[in-house]
């Protein structure tokens, strides 16, 4: 378990430095930032000045080892529009981003789990046919229509819902329902064929046949066997619900990183976007590794085909 | 179980059914479509829906919403056809090739796509199209870019198990080449696997390059993609409903019908297939 669990550490810190080494270049041989934060009829030997104090004149490669030795301490530059340390800069949007994406998952579970349970317990029933209907609906729907969609009705029309910014839980309401959107529908389809393939399985007949209730039956027996896809696929979701965050924020003017992200690439600040990809890659990439643990703890058997 | 059956089945008539309309509407848009798609007419703005000549209204610049709407689907169709084909084409190669030879490119293939898979889809696509620039093209090549790493993910994989097939090793003891094992023998049976990939992923673009517009990137004003639609109508949306609800419900529908269908060729082609 040890090996494994530093084996996957490694891992970890390897796939977030190649993320970074990849929109390095990129970013580097993109185009010039220094011409958009400067007035257009500046002088060259002005522009050329600026560009030595930001160290844009060296080598691609000298820039990448300076660029490489700041990241190890947290050093990603200073922001070009703002200013100020970079990975602050991001780090200070940080919790508006978790505490959202945490509100949002806790929706999206307790919604989307218990109605997969009910779709598979009575298959076939008016309950099954409505969750799949909404399920297929909530994947269909992009989450930004929907945005939009929920400030006309509740904001413009209603009145009830600030449009955007945070404050009181009101602020929550749009945003949570847009970020869970994104999740809700996969998560209850994966629940109900979940349940559905454990429901299968011949200790639930023995479980029956020994005259168990079915509430027993499916809470004990069922649901503990159905947990592990969908333990995964929560890891690997709340992950995602990073990219959601991208477009929520933004529609919702949420002060997150996902925010800071879109607007960084528009302004082509790339100390910021830099530090975002950093960190957004290194969250998601833990939070995996988080998963991986716990479904090593829920079953035994993946620990052993992992370390074989 | 028939039941079950018929109602999938129903369900993928229905997919079929949206997606054959959004086909429809995407060739013939230049004949169904009323007016110009970018003509402008500052006289008429803003016009509500049912306005004489205008069933959909008009936007801030007075161009026919329904005419924008009707190219929208030209422009989403084109877009995520040229997406799949690149991704089908690349993934599925490299991971054909990843999964027959093996050995360290095979290994180093796998790592990048960890990488890749380590960020998550809409903000990688996002970000390579911030880097390499705006319009249709690039669009194209920012979602290709970061969309070929599932294909090459599960073509690796069925051609591993594919590999270890009788008929496979027969073929190599027959002393057939190794191109023409992969190609006649290896390729056939992992094609269902890509063709489900492939439709799955398609409405997956679709909304990922109108999110990407939407945001500011990707299709530019004025070509009338559904995605930079709904950016403009979010400074209209006090006076001017229609212009984000209709550009949205268009493309929800299209991604509805393309996912049914979808769902309908996993079920008979693939059912094991999770993605």
């Amino acid at each position: 378990m040890r090996g494994y669990f530093l084996s996957r550490v490694a891992q970890t810190a390897l796939v977030v430095f190649l993320a970074l080494t990849a929109v390095f270049f990129l970013v580097r041989l993109s185009g010039d930032p220094v011409l958009l934060f400067l007035p257009m009829d500046i002088q060259a030997k002005d522009l050329n000045e600026f560009r030595q104090r930001l160290g844009f004149n060296d080598p691609l490669l000298v820039q990448y080892g300076r660029f490489v030795g700041g990241a190890l301490h947290g050093d990603f530059g200073e922001s070009l529009r703002y200013k100020r340390d970079a990975l602050g800069l991001v780090l200070e949007r940080l919790p508006a981003t978790f505490t959202l994406g945490g509100v949002a998952l806790a929706l999206t579970f307790l919604l989307a789990v218990p109605a997969g349970i009910v779709s598979a317990a009575r298959r076939g029933s008016i309950w099954d046919y409505l969750g799949m209907t909404g399920t297929v609906l909530g994947q269909a729907i992009p989450g930004f229509w929907l945005g939009l969609m929920l400030i006309y009705l509740f904001s413009v029309r209603l009145g009830w819902l600030p449009t955007g910014g945070t404050g009181g839980p009101a602020h929550f309401v749009m945003p949570c329902i847009v970020l869970a959107s994104f999740y809700a529908a996969r998560v209850t389809r994966l629940t109900r064929s979940s349940v559905l393939e454990t429901l299968n399985e011949e200790y639930i007949l023995a479980a029956r046949a020994k005259g168990l209730a079915e509430l027993v039956v499916l809470g004990k027996h069922t649901l503990k066997n159905s947990a592990i896809p969908i333990v995964t696929l929560a890891g690997l979701e709340t992950g995602q619900l990073l990219g959601g965050a991208v477009i929520t924020e933004t529609i919702f003017a949420w002060p997150g990183v996902g925010r800071l992200t879109v607007q960084a690439l528009l302004n082509r600040d790339f100390p910021v976007v830099l530090a975002a990809v950093f960190t957004i890659s290194l969250t998601y990439t833990l939070l995996n590794l988080l998963v991986d643990l716990l479904y090593a703890w829920l079953d035994p058997r993946t620990r052993r085909e992992s370390a074989a | 179980m028939t039941a079950r059956r018929l109602r999938r089945h129903g369900l993928g008539v229905v997919g079929l059914f949206f997606t054959s309309l959004a086909v429809v509407v995407a060739l013939a848009a230049p004949w169904l479509a009323p007016h110009d798609p970018v003509a402008t007419d500052f006289a008429a703005g803003l016009k509500p829906p049912g306005t004489p000549g205008h069933p959909l209204g008009t936007d801030q610049l007075g161009r026919d919403l329904l005419s924008r709407v009707l190219y929208g689907a030209r422009v989403a169709l084109f877009i995520g056809f040229c997406t799949v084909l690149v991704t089908a084409v690349a993934g599925g190669l490299l991971g054909l090739l990843a999964g027959f030879f093996g050995g360290w490119p095979g290994a180093a293939l796998m790592r990048i796509a960890d990488v890749q898979l380590s960020f998550p889809f809409i903000l990688l696509a996002l970000t390579i199209n911030a880097i390499v620039g705006l319009g249709l093209r690039n669009i194209i090549i920012s979602l290709s870019a970061a969309g070929w790493v599932v294909y090459a993910r599960v073509v690796r994989g069925e051609v591993l198990s594919v590999k270890q097939r009788d008929y496979v090793q027969a073929a190599a003891a027959l002393g057939v080449g190794r191109a023409r094992t992969l190609f006649g023998h290896v390729l056939p049976n992992v094609a269902p696997s890509i063709i489900v990939v492939a439709s799955l992923q398609f409405s997956q673009f679709i909304v990922a390059e109108a999110a990407i517009s939407f945001l500011g990137f990707g299709v530019q004003p004025p070509t009338p993609a559904w995605g930079s639609m709904l950016s403009e109508s979010r400074d209209f949306l006090y006076v001017a409903w229609w212009l984000a609800a209709f550009p949205g419900a268009a493309l929800a529908l299209t991604a509805l019908g393309i996912n049914l269908v979808g769902d309908w060729l996993r079920d008979v082609l693939d059912p094991k297939l999770r993605i």
